[in-house]
């Protein structure tokens, strides 16, 4: 009697069940083939040059040469030796905890005064704020450049106006105040990023937590202190780790501000692997850069997936 | 069937017409042609190409430009990959000679030798400059020298005289400084690093000749005598002695080679020290009251005098061209007696082909006289980031920068040469 319950099959069952069946069997294929073109792209664009890199980096050959010759891991020794490498190491990290400071600590409080601090005009604020993200990296450095001229300069002359002296090697051509300048032409162009991302944490955060900690007299910096941080502290070290990676990968303001200069000043790994690649000929150790680059953000790469997953 | 016949006729003419039209194109040929971003060359080349489509009809020639730096890297990137140009711009020296070694660019010497080719035309002087071990691979189009050009109505109106040797150049920096403190007498745009390497190589040929630079500078010195020459601090030391006169804004690291020239030809500054091929940017910004002087000589100095900065600079063909021949036959146009005036008169620059220089129409006067003076040269002076090595180039570079910013002195600067030298020259 069970057995005939639960043989009594609706009419069509099977049929869907086939059908399911068949959808079990081709959803890897279908899958697949959906991922495909990515893929493409990726082992185009990514994987084969970074391959090739490596592969490179155990060679000493010139962009025009013919042959490349076994140098074992010499280019990788040669760094370790090289003062301009750990000079270029140096200024990334620079870079980056300048970067954390200035984009995601700035964007923190300007996020903090949007969501909490102004009575109107917040999407006005977010707007022109966040509008330098809009504009290319390049055009931003090359209109700094112009800022930033020693000679026809609008910086030189609000300096001037308020009483004080602009460094006389220019403010990019003072090795000393020339990598603060890339600090502060990035973070005018990306704390606006940093701005929206950490607001867009602080709108979860539910309003009786401040309201609850209102009555208990904790109000402005208290409770930005004690909850809206703790609040958001996914968010913050999703934008610690963003910044990291940008940090390390930066290249277009340096090579359009300064090129690496006033003599290495400025020089970033991404600049110095392009300086031997292509100005001094010296592929095989511009690949080693480039792999020691590579590893740094596959580490960072991944500590950022593991913090978004966390963060979700 | 007088139906079949008719539609038989009028689809085999069509097709005929096809096949014709077909044929028509496959004889076409494209040359493309890279070129940096010069004032007066894409005029000329236009009118190049109008009138050598006249007896070449199936010849397309397709010119494309790029900005000095980036044409650098480019021009490497595209030789070594799938589609590069067929005829490409290089400076004569080691640039075009490390294309030559790793088998980029075409010895073009039998093409060249034709009839109508090139080397039919130039000097054997001019031919030099891109012949390597005994072959042509290249054709010089101009060479480029360098000047002090200075405001002729400023010095006029302050009985400024021109210098008559290096003392009398610091002199001059002083004088108008005291003219007008704020005014820079000579603003210096170092911010590629490349303006004040030009200025170093003659202040290295003023004081040492160019005997006493020769194996330095291909790296063939002994070890122990390599760049050890005290000339070479001398040198440095002058650039320091420029500073301290004034002659210099405050921030010439910082300042673009564009934004120095515009100083000049606005009359913010009445001198500066530029290439030849200033005379049209000048000219296009709107001022035309300058003349020009050499780098003067050096008291004490054992260099010629009469030598002076000439770099020739030209085309070569990329050895992965699939028209070789129409390819070198394009550059010798550019070179022929037909054009030669055009192109004088539209580039003012300094031609390899001189010889309708003088059927050259409305020239200005500066034009003249650097034609005129450039031919008094006893020997050419060539610049040093064409003619060192890559990293010895670069070291001079970055020390250029580090002796304007004071973070090296002069001798720390020569020291930091000599290493990178002698690293180089145990590499090869």
């Amino acid at each position: 009697m069970l057995q005939q319950q639960a043989l009594d099959i609706p009419a069509g069952a099977t049929e869907l069940r086939s059908a399911a069946a068949r959808r079990g069997i081709g959803q890897p294929l279908t899958s697949a083939l959906m991922l495909a073109p990515a893929l493409l792209l990726c082992g185009v664009f990514i994987f084969v040059p970074a391959s090739l890199a490596i592969v490179g980096s155990f060679f000493s050959f010139g962009l025009t040469s013919q042959a490349w010759v076994w140098n074992g891991v010499g280019n990788y020794a040669e760094a370790l030796a090289d003062p301009i490498f750990w000079l270029a190491l140096r200024n990334n990290v620079i870079i980056v905890l300048g970067s954390i400071v200035l984009q995601v600590g700035m964007g923190t409080v300007l996020a903090a005064i949007l969501d909490r601090g102004i009575p109107s005009g917040r999407t006005f604020f977010r707007t022109i704020i966040f509008a330098p993200m809009v504009i290319s990296a390049v055009a931003v450095a090359l209109i700094w450049l112009i800022i930033l001229d020693p000679n026809i300069g609008m910086l030189n002359s609000i300096v001037k106006a308020i009483g004080l002296t602009p460094p006389s090697r220019g403010w990019l051509g003072d090795p000393s105040v020339s990598i603060w300048m890339v600090l502060v032409v990035a973070a005018w162009q990306y704390t606006g990023f940093m701005m929206v991302l950490i607001l867009a944490g602080l709108q979860g955060i539910p309003n009786d937590l401040y309201e609850a900690a209102s009555i208990d007299g904790a109000r402005g910096l208290t409770a930005f202190w004690h909850i809206t941080l703790p609040s958001i502290r996914n968010v913050l070290l999703v934008a610690v780790l963003i910044t990291t990676i940008g940090g390390f990968k930066v290249f277009d303001f340096i090579y359009v501000l300064t090129q690496g200069g006033p003599a290495n000043a400025t020089q970033v790994l991404g600049t110095y692997v392009y300086l031997q690649a292509f100005n001094l000929q010296n592929m095989g150790y511009a690949n080693a850069i480039a792999v020691v680059l590579l590893a740094i953000a596959v580490v960072l790469g991944w500590l950022q997936l593991k913090a978004s997953r966390r963060a979700s | 069937m007088m139906r079949l016949a008719s539609n038989l006729l009028r689809y085999g003419l069509s097709g005929a017409t096809v096949l014709a039209l077909g044929c028509g194109a496959a004889h076409a040929v494209d040359i493309k042609m890279w070129n940096l971003v010069v004032e007066g060359y894409p005029e000329f080349i236009e009118y190049a190409k109008a009138e050598y489509k006249k007896t070449h009809p199936d010849v397309n020639i397709v010119y494309e430009t790029f900005p000095n730096e980036a044409y650098k890297t480019t021009i490497q990137v595209a030789l070594t990959g799938s589609a590069p140009p067929d005829v490409f711009f290089n400076w004569a020296g080691e640039d075009s000679a490390r294309l030559i070694r790793d088998g980029l660019a075409l010895d073009i010497t039998e093409y060249a030798n034709k009839d109508g080719g090139f080397a039919k035309v130039l000097s054997p002087s001019w031919l030099a400059a891109f012949t390597y071990n005994g072959k042509l691979y290249g054709m010089p189009t101009e060479a480029v020298s360098k000047y002090f050009y200075y405001n002729k109505a400023f010095f006029a109106e302050h009985n400024l005289s021109l210098p008559t040797d290096f003392d009398g150049l610091l002199k001059l920096c002083r004088d108008i400084r005291a003219i007008d403190p704020s005014m820079t007498p000579w603003p210096l745009g170092n911010s590629e690093r490349w303006k004040l390497n030009h200025v170093i190589t003659m202040l290295n040929n003023r004081i040492l000749g160019s005997a006493a630079t020769a194996d330095d500078y291909a790296l063939k010195a002994p070890d122990d005598k390599l760049f050890t020459n005290p000339g070479y601090v001398e040198a440095w030391q002058k650039v320091l002695d420029l500073k301290a006169a004034g002659c210099f804004q405050d921030a010439p690291n910082a300042t673009s080679p564009e934004a120095s020239r515009s100083m000049f030809a606005s009359e913010v500054s009445p001198l500066i020290y530029c290439g030849t091929w200033c005379v049209n940017i000048f000219f296009t910004e709107g001022f035309k009251d300058f003349a020009m002087f050499r780098m003067p000589p050096i008291k004490g100095g054992k260099g010629d005098p009469n030598a002076n900065f000439l770099v020739p600079q030209g085309f070569q063909v990329s050895s992965k061209t699939q028209h070789a021949a129409e390819a070198v036959e394009w550059m010798s146009f550019l070179t022929s007696d037909a054009v030669a005036a055009k192109f004088a008169e539209l580039t003012k620059a300094i031609p390899s082909n001189p010889a309708q220089i003088e059927k050259v129409p409305d020239t200005s006067e500066q034009y003249r006289w650097i034609v005129k003076d450039v031919a008094s040269f006893s020997e050419p002076v060539n610049v040093l980031d064409v003619l060192l090595e890559a990293s010895v180039s670069n070291a001079y570079l970055d020390a250029g920068v580090e002796v304007l910013n004071g973070t090296k002195t002069p001798e720390q600067a020569m020291e930091f040469i000599r290493a990178t030298a002698l690293a180089a020259k145990k590499k090869m």
